[in-house]
């Protein structure tokens, strides 16, 4: 056998074991329901803003709380232990990584879709209903 | 009807060139095929004149983009979108590539400055490798056709006008002649905030210069194959390869910096999916260029040279695919929105990949056989590993970027049975890990120290065999140096964690050994020293982020006990005035500005002298960028000196709004504190105590001997931080129906109490809390953080270029 033979053969093991890292890595989209029967479990929620509850920033101790609405529709408090992100309020959609814990799912990251950033036309559609 | 004050022409110009353009690239791309077919000197000059026309084209494209931007025209769609009036110059030239659109007519130029050089530089293979050259450029030039074919869309061009986009059609405006004159089209909505940065003007351009340098190697690859002359255009290939290591590298490096200095990641580099996407390919170009040189100076990697071109192309057109695609929008901050062309994108993808792929199996068994095996101790050995460990490098970062890919392709079916086997629970979709720097890092490190040791040792090595001794002799010098100078950096960092010491040891044994290399071995002659100078700059670069991320210590940490299962909190709060301690430093904000959309943070950082004396050392000035249209953003502050850079941030500031609200308003930041006797609760920095429950005689009333009005007292004692107590006497009254307050305030703290309810049945008291802040000081909360010697980093970044730009002369000359 060839050295480049090993070699070959190392490369190949050291890929399988990336790919099963990546496996083991993964997350999981989830619902707050998921989220709150696997309570402590870390997981990524895709929701929106519940723009009829209360948004709470205390800068003293730097947490952040409001209440999305995840894509089943279901409501749950969401705290966040970092300042309020800007623009908040605008966000069409938030990426929420991390666990439920009490009755709250516990943001470690927070990912804000807004519709202005990138996203290209809505704006104006907004702009010509009114004209209608 | 015509419309008044439309400018038509512009965008009728331009759509023609971009016809003219996608038209002469087929039949460049025709006309090149047929004349390495039936080698026929007339179908020749007709592709080469085809791609001149093609060429001048795509100049009027850009051109009449040039024209609608700076004439700002918002009656058109791309200009409305990206520019607004009142922009500087500069950034209405970034426009030109802000939109999806741009940026592919940026790389579609690029292709032609490139492509241009490279038909008239080229003396072999030219017909085969300019076939493939414009047929690229067919594909991209599609992109901006913006036709309908069969009720299907094909490209999206920049020459649309509003009134014209499909979900506009019959809108009543659009049956107005003066539709221009209507307010929505007096202003466009301007550039994203972010990108208002010089950076912007200059990192697109880069990057898609680079794109466009793969394209000669994978072009003459395919040519090589086609014609089965296997090896003579890898010489060809090499500086063209080179090129685009250099470019492209920068281009990358420049994103770091733009993200260090302007975003507020705080950091230069996050694994973000957008990053990686652009990271992979120039990790399989520098492993592409390597098996390139070990094939000129040794031959026998032939398939691998092959394999890694054709990769590293793939790789560009899957990184357009993921950023334009909008699969990652639930994992990048910064990835674009779907516009409907990922058909397209992905019958461009899968032409190139499988064509080139089937086209190297099929000529394969052609390939001239190479029977002797490389030596252990040999030069191409060695760099052949590290092409593969680059290679892999490169597959685990492609593997995790893709799991929103694998998401939308229910891959999740196919890895739960693995998870199983693993002892661990089924998914139901497949998400990115939580925590992406430490997955990556744990994989990347690895291959980090790999990599350094790799290029410290290999130039030692001759190409087909070494003496080891000899060897051993000439890298000893280096392998005591690094070990002794490590030490010290170990000791000078403070550095603990075994992986960061061997990094730490690998990348000074790389920046060492070449050095040496290149003073003792090659005397320290400029012209044949590029490889040594680039991985200098290299090891420089490994060294700089390992020591500036390992050992970053974030300063405005708030260490104030606030409930034992919180995360430590890395943001400070400063009230306007108030002085801080941070790190070595006392802080202090000092006054806040508003200079055009700026609202500038003025943030002095003071420090003992040699004597003692407390002086100012710096003022920061981070700021938010206020934008309506698009929302606000927040830009850091860096203060650099040689050893360390001190990175400020604003992360939050109350809103003008906000804070005319609260002068007015009193009492605020409400908050429900609920409790049973002997409880204690947290509230504003103050435990609060619930003593007794008392009935208030003065206010209870009785009627034969029955309370009609129940009046109830809550002695409350609240503590702050400094173990300081009060006492609030909070009024419940009940009187009928409808329960009464009356409300404890204590003047210190300005905290006042309101008692709201007794559950009789759990015993809970409910309470609700406020504060006073109509005399509240305005406050910012920030982030400071200190990055040491990651000038190392920007230092290894510069090294790296220069080396690679000596390399790249060197190659040329080498080639003619």
């Amino acid at each position: 056998m060839k050295k480049t033979h090993i070699i070959l053969l190392v490369i190949i093991m050291v890929g399988i074991g990336a790919i099963i890292s990546t496996i083991g890595d993964a997350s999981t989209y989830a619902t707050f329901d998921m989220a709150k029967n696997k309570e402590g479990t870390q997981l990524t929620v895709i929701g929106y803003l519940d723009t009829d509850s209360e948004m709470n920033y205390q800068p003293e101790i730097n947490q952040f709380s409001f209440t999305a609405v995840d894509k089943d529709g279901e409501k749950s408090l969401v705290v966040y232990n970092q300042p309020k992100p800007q623009d908040f309020e605008r966000s069409e959609e938030i990426t929420m990584k991390g666990y439920y814990k009490e009755d709250r799912f516990v943001a470690e990251e927070i990912l804000m879709k807004c519709p202005s950033k990138y996203n290209e036309s809505n704006e104006l559609d907004n702009l010509y209903k009114e004209e209608q | 009807m015509t419309y008044i004050n439309e400018h038509i022409l512009p965008g009728q110009i331009g759509q023609f060139f971009i016809v003219t353009a996608f038209v002469f690239a087929l039949l460049s791309t025709f006309s090149f095929l047929l004349a390495a077919i039936n080698k026929k000197p007339e179908w020749s000059r007709l592709g080469v004149v085809s791609f001149w026309i093609h060429s001048a084209a795509v100049m009027g494209i850009f051109g009449s983009l040039y024209w609608i931007i700076f004439n700002q025209y918002f009656e058109y769609q791309y200009v409305w979108q990206h520019s607004a009036k009142g922009m500087p110059y500069y950034y209405l030239i970034s426009c030109l590539w802000e939109g999806q659109e741009g940026s592919f007519m940026l790389w579609i130029f690029w292709q032609v400055a490139i492509g241009l050089i490279f038909m008239h530089s080229l003396k072999n293979m030219r017909n085969g490798s300019m076939a493939v050259y414009a047929s690229v450029q067919v594909f991209l030039t599609s992109m901006l056709l913006g036709i309908y074919v069969f009720g299907q869309k094909i490209g999206s061009t920049p020459f649309i006008l509003i009134r014209e986009l499909p979900e506009y059609i019959n809108l009543p405006f659009t049956r107005m002649e003066n539709y221009l004159t209507l307010e929505q089209f007096q202003d466009g909505r301007g550039l994203n905030p972010l990108l208002q940065n010089y950076w912007m003007v200059i990192h697109p351009p880069t990057l898609f210069l680079g794109f466009a340098a793969v394209l000669p190697p994978f072009a003459l690859a395919i040519a090589g194959l086609f014609k089965r002359d296997f090896t003579s255009w890898i010489r060809t290939a090499i500086p063209w390869t080179f090129f685009g290591v250099m470019v492209l590298g920068t281009g990358i490096l420049m994103g770091g910096a733009w993200a260090y200095e302007a975003l507020s990641f705080g950091g230069f580099w996050a694994w973000d999916p957008v990053e990686n996407a652009i990271l992979v390919p120039w990790l399989t170009l520098v492993a592409a260029a390597h098996v390139m040189m070990i094939e000129k100076n040794r031959g026998g990697t032939l398939m691998s040279v092959y394999l890694l071109t054709f990769i590293t192309f793939g790789l560009i057109l899957y990184s357009t695919f993921l950023t334009r695609s909008g699969v990652l929008g639930d994992s990048s901050v910064h990835s674009f929105v779907d516009l409907g062309m990922n058909g397209q994108l992905l019958i461009y993808l899968l032409f190139y990949v499988i064509g080139s792929l089937v086209l190297l199996f099929i000529r394969k068994k052609e390939f001239p056989r190479v029977d002797e095996d490389e030596k252990l101790w040999s030069r191409e050995f060695w760099m052949f590993i590290g092409a593969l460990v680059l290679t892999v490098s490169s597959f685990q970062i492609t593997f995790s970027t893709s799991i929103p890919v694998m998401n939308a392709l229910g891959v999740v079916k196919i890895i739960n049975p693995l998870r199983s086997l693993l002892g661990m629970e089924a998914l139901t979709s497949l998400a990115p890990p939580i925590d992406p720097v430490s997955h990556y890092n744990a994989w990347q490190m690895p291959f980090a120290v790999l990599i350094s040791l790799l290029i410290a040792f290999t130039q030692y090595l001759k190409y087909r065999n070494t003496d080891f001794k000899k060897f051993l002799r000439k890298i000893s010098r280096s392998i005591i140096l690094s070990i002794v100078l490590s030490a010290l950096l170990a000791i000078i960092f403070e550095m603990t964690q075994w992986m960061y010491l061997v990094l730490l040891f690998t990348s000074t044994f790389a920046i060492v050994a070449n050095t040496d290399y290149w003073l003792a071995v090659l005397k320290g002659k400029l012209g044949i020293s590029g490889s040594s100078i680039a991985h200098i700059g290299f090891g420089f670069i490994l060294l700089g982020s390992l020591v500036s991320n390992a050992q970053k210590e974030v300063i405005s940490k708030n260490d104030t006990y606030i409930a034992k299962d919180f995360p430590s909190n890395e943001n400070i709060l400063l009230e306007i005035g108030d002085t801080v301690k941070m790190g070595d430093y006392q802080v202090s904000w000092s006054k806040e500005e508003l200079e055009g959309i700026n609202r500038i943070f003025y943030v002095d950082y003071y420090k003992a002298n040699r004597e003692g004396v407390v002086e100012k050392a710096f003022t920061l000035t981070p700021y938010i960028q206020l934008n309506e249209k698009m929302g606000n953003v927040a830009e850091p502050s860096t203060k650099h000196f040689v050893t360390k850079d001190i990175f400020t941030h604003i992360t939050y500031a109350e809103p003008f709004e906000v804070r005319e609200k609260k002068k007015n308003e009193g009492f605020g930041r409400e908050a429900n504190v609920d409790f049973k006797k002997g409880d204690t609760a947290i509230y504003n920095q103050h435990f609060v105590l619930l003593d007794s429950l008392v009935i208030d005689q003065e206010r209870t009333v009785y009627e034969d001997n029955e309370p009609v009005v129940l009046a109830v007292a809550a002695h409350i004692t609240m503590i702050n931080v400094l173990g300081e107590r009060f006492s609030l006497v909070p009024i419940y009254i009940i009187r009928g129906n409808t329960p009464e307050h009356v409300d404890a305030i204590n003047e210190e703290t300005g905290i006042k109490l309101r008692f709201e309810k007794i559950d009789t049945e759990s015993g809970i008291v409910s309470l609700k809390a406020f504060t006073d802040i109509s005399q509240e000081k305005d406050f910012i909360v920030m982030k400071a953080i200190i990055f040491p010697y990651i000038n190392l980093l920007w230092l290894g970044c510069i090294i790296m270029v220069i080396g690679t730009v000596i390399a790249l002369i060197q190659r040329i000359r080498l080639r003619s």
